[in-house]
């Protein structure tokens, strides 16, 4: 395969092992982050509307109360009772009584004259006929005022209460003290700035905020009422500071104010705060990790596919040269015994020509001339040439013609001692120092004698014969070795400090008919032979070499069956 | 001495013809057959001592010729001339009573001296036969008698 496409499927495979998991983990992440989100948005709105209608009802129940406080007063007390001083100090007593808040209690008749009084100022006379209050309460019987200033410059709010009987009108009316009342508002505290306080109809804070906004101030912020005058309003809306709050707002029952419920936005919702800033951390730490391994997987199913093709391709290449050999073989094998007729044709009417040629030479019918003479070498010439047109036809069938290998167990401790023994004089000649480095524990192998030793001479003779070529006939080195591979095969190894092999030849170097010999030298079928042979018997050769420094042979074959088995058990 | 009577088998007309002129120039009588069947015919009219057969031939092959030739003809020495990548039918020729065999292109003079050598053991051959011939024909009828007489 090529460089790219390895990238292109290191690329397919990291984005699909980033982008599936990735896209699942944060879609997990998200669905669960928003249904805790709603769920606990929906649980501190529910709080919040909680602590609204509770104080709602809280403070509702305060002021009827004191409603009904001054309710008893009219009923229970007649208009003459109200009128004199000491019996409404009594009254006023007694209201305080019941709650402290009561700070004055006066009486007024329907002109709105201040009849009578009981409280710290000194209100006897004054007249009421114009206060809107007053107009109020004969209107409807009854009044709760806002929070006002009044004459005395202090905030308060009144009740008053309208009574008629036997022709005769009379309004009460109690002060009631604001400070008492603000405490109660003020006194709720949800979280850390929840708060709580009462607007007017026109937005007038009646009661102090926590936060800032003071009695009678204008609330600065915009806040949104209920539509109906029991339902609770909840929204989230910036304030004039500009931090966010969430609000909930509601009608009193009895009067015309807002309770307002809010708490900033962020310590309402800090739970939530701490889930996003979780979620957040483990998006990031998991993603790194759906990342990190991505790429270590990727990169180890990209280095093992890319193995296994290097892999398959060798075999392959193999396999095709095998095939390509069998083939070549038995084409060659044909058309050199083909070829051998005519040579043995040419072969004769050579001799005779040669017979002829003596017989007249005999004669003295040919006399010895220049002419003569090179008819003569060149008789000689085509009788050299018919020779090695015949050494070539033998080779390619010896090369055609390789039987089936009879393989038995080869202690090759003994064997390549034996095949090495039959150059030994020949390497000794061309002053070759011959070293053997067979390892004690190689396993025998499985393979045929007599195949094998063809192989082992050819490479013993390709080595010398390089040796020679650079050394001459001193200085030649040639060890031959082997070894148990980790796999189980042998190894057998025949290295030369011969003249070494070119790249390019190297490639070609097990193919038919390639050779480096002078012409007439070799066939170049020595390698495809051998070549031949060791895939017969299931192993294979290798070559490795270096111009000039020298060339080593590798015969690779499969390790004894009972060998590699006993092996095992030692394992 | 008996002079040498040799004969060429193969399909190959021209190398039979050069062959038998150069064989002739150098005194040997020879005979020559393009097919199996050629050399068993010759070989019915002729006394042919040594017989040079290509193993491969189109129609009766080698082989069969030689288990032919020595089931007619004991005696007659067979050289096989063989492709070198037939050498196992030289083999098998040899298993079947040929005397040798020769690789193509065969040198005339391996030829000329493994047909001598043939030839020689033919005689070798002969020369057994004749002595043992005339032992039995040299008894005399007395002796002949005694013998028969003495098992009595």
């Amino acid at each position: 395969m090529e460089k790219t496409s390895y990238a292109n499927l290191r690329r397919g495979i990291l984005v699909s092992m980033i982008l599936v998991p990735l896209t699942t983990f944060i879609l997990i992440l998200g669905i669960g982050y928003y249904y805790f989100t709603t769920s606990l948005e929906s649980s501190t709105i529910a709080t919040m509307k909680r602590i609204v209608e509770d104080h709602r009802h809280m403070i509702d129940s305060f002021l009827t109360n004191r409603k009904a406080n001054l309710e008893f007063v009219l009923d229970s007390c007649p208009f003459r009772e109200l009128a004199d001083p000491e019996e409404l100090h009594h009254i006023l007593l007694n209201l305080q009584k019941e709650s402290s808040t009561f700070v004055d209690l006066g009486l007024f008749d329907q002109d709105g004259i201040h009849l009578n009084y009981q409280g710290p100022y000194k209100l006897v006379g004054k007249d009421y006929a114009e206060a809107p209050w007053f107009k109020e309460v004969l209107k409807k019987g009854q009044y709760i005022s806002d929070i006002f200033m009044g004459r005395r410059r202090i905030p308060h709010f009144i009740i008053a209460l309208k009574r008629e009987a036997a022709g005769k009108t009379w309004v009460i009316r109690s002060t009631i003290d604001t400070y008492m009342f603000n405490d109660l508002v003020k006194k709720i505290r949800i979280g850390k700035t929840g708060e709580a306080y009462l607007l007017n109809a026109d937005g007038i804070f009646q009661t102090e905020r926590r936060s800032g906004g003071n009695l009678m101030d204008k609330d600065p912020g915009v806040v949104q009422r209920p539509p109906s005058h029991t339902g609770i309003k909840t929204f989230i809306e910036e304030d004039s500071n500009g931090d966010k709050y969430l609000y909930a707002t509601t009608w009193l029952k009895d009067q015309n104010w807002l309770l307002v419920v809010r708490q900033e936005k962020a310590d309402a919702f800090r739970f939530l705060r701490a889930a996003a800033y979780i979620i957040v951390l483990v998006t990031f730490l998991g993603g790194g990790a759906i990342v990190g391994i991505a790429f270590l997987l990727t990169g180890r199913i990209v280095r093992r596919m890319e193995r296994l093709d290097t892999e398959r391709e060798q075999l392959g290449g193999q396999l095709i040269r095998a095939s390509r050999l069998a083939e070549l073989g038995e084409m060659a094998t044909g058309f050199a015994h083909e070829i051998n007729n005519p040579l043995q044709v040419m072969k004769s009417e050579h001799a005779l020509i040669d017979s002829i040629v003596s017989e007249l030479k005999e004669k003295g019918d040919l006399q010895p001339s220049e002419s003569l003479s090179e008819i003569e070498d060149s008789m000689e010439q085509i009788d050299l040439q018919i020779s090695r047109c015949g050494a070539i036809t033998q080779s390619i069938l010896k090369f055609g013609r390789q039987s089936e290998p009879v393989v038995e167990d080869i202690a090759l401790q003994k064997y390549i001692p034996e095949i090495t023994a039959m150059v030994e004089k020949k390497a000794a000649v061309q002053g070759i120092a011959l070293t053997q480095e067979v390892s004690e524990d190689t396993p025998p192998v499985h393979g045929d004698r007599g195949q094998l030793q063809q192989v082992l001479l050819n490479l013993y003779n390709n080595a010398i014969d390089a040796i020679t070529s650079r050394h001459g006939a001193q200085g030649g080195k040639l060890v031959v070795g082997a070894r148990a591979k980790e796999d189980g095969r042998v190894e057998i190894s025949v290295r030369d400090n011969g003249s070494g092999i070119s790249p390019e030849d190297r490639k070609k170097i097990f193919r038919p008919f390639f050779t480096t010999k002078p012409v007439g030298k070799g066939t170049g079928l020595g390698l495809s032979v051998c070549y031949g042979i060791i895939s017969k018997m299931g192993g294979i050769m290798e070559v490795d070499s270096e111009k000039g420094v020298g060339t080593t042979f590798y015969v690779i074959l499969p390790g004894s069956k009972q060998f590699r088995g006993k092996n095992r058990w030692n394992k | 001495m008996e002079q040498m009577k040799m004969m060429l088998v193969d399909d190959e007309e021209r190398f039979l013809s050069t062959t038998q002129k150069l064989l002739s120039r150098k005194g040997y009588d020879v005979l020559t057959a393009s097919s199996g069947t050629d050399a068993l015919e010759i070989l019915r009219t002729h006394n042919i001592h040594v017989v040079i057969l290509d193993v491969k031939m189109p129609g009766m092959d080698g082989i069969e010729t030689l288990n032919a030739i020595k089931r007619n003809y004991p005696l007659v020495e067979v050289i096989m001339l063989t492709g070198h990548g037939t050498i196992d039918s030289a083999v098998e020729g040899l298993k079947f009573g040929a005397t040798d065999y020769l690789t193509k292109p065969t040198d005339v003079q391996d030829l000329i001296e493994k047909a001598e050598e043939a030839f020689g053991k033919r005689q070798v051959l002969e020369e057994k036969i004749r002595v043992a011939q005339s032992r039995t024909v040299g008894k005399s009828a007395r002796e002949i008698l005694r013998e028969t007489g003495g098992q009595r």
